[in-house]
């Protein structure tokens, strides 16, 4: 059966060139975030405008890796959208009850260290994974 | 929701791949909206009319879920 659908305007086509994108952009981010972090350090001891350029950047391609995150949701079919928003909304709402209690840990005397907010990614990630292969299972 | 699409699939001989190429969507999606799992959209549902060339009410049929006790969800 041939459809009426060009090749390379498929689902699958549009798809892959959208995932590629963004595996671009995200690992760009991530090369800036290292910069961010490294940078002032072994690079340019601590210039401020070196500091503040790098951060700039490092914004600026967060903002792009959103928007190609956005672009890659946009091709997705209904049933893939749904999962994927099912996935982000549970991981918004497992954030913010455990970010909130990891916060309450060291005013309660339950924790000597102040807490990381990176720790938080953690629980982010975590959640959205687990919530996204319940789900495909669920639909499968 | 009740649906139609496998029966009016197997009459065209077309594949879940065919039938998700044709109305832009994946064949899982396909898969799960034969199954039942997932509700497609109106959008979606039109698309299905057109190529199936019938009434939507011809392919999809409004069940309302049963619970345990034969009641439906939204008399409880």
């Amino acid at each position: 059966m041939s459809t009426s659908i060009p090749d390379g305007q498929k689902l699958e086509g549009r798809l892959k060139r959208s995932t590629q994108k963004l595996f671009i952009w995200t690992f760009v981010w991530l090369l800036s975030t290292a910069l961010v972090a490294f940078g002032p350090k072994l690079l340019w001891d601590f210039n401020i405008f070196a500091s503040s350029i790098a951060l700039a950047m490092n914004v600026l391609l967060g903002i792009k890796m959103i928007w190609a995150n956005k672009q890659h949701l946009e091709e997705m079919d209904e049933m893939q959208q749904k999962i994927q928003f099912n996935a982000m909304a549970v991981s918004l709402a497992a954030t913010f009850v455990l970010g909130t209690a990891y916060g309450l840990l060291k005013p309660a005397g339950l924790l000597a260290s102040t807490p990381s907010p990176s720790n938080i990614m953690f629980v982010m990630g975590i959640s959205y994974i687990v919530t996204l292969i319940i789900n495909t299972i669920k639909y499968q | 929701m009740k649906n139609r699409l496998k029966v009016l699939r197997a009459e065209r001989d077309w594949t879940q791949a065919d039938l998700a190429a044709e109305l832009d969507v994946s064949r899982q999606t396909i898969n799960a909206i034969e199954k039942g799992k997932f509700d497609p959209s109106l959008p979606l549902a039109f698309k299905a009319s057109r190529l199936f060339d019938l009434p939507i009410e011809d392919i999809f049929q409004y069940a309302p879920e049963m619970n345990d006790t034969g009641k439906t969800k939204a008399s409880e």
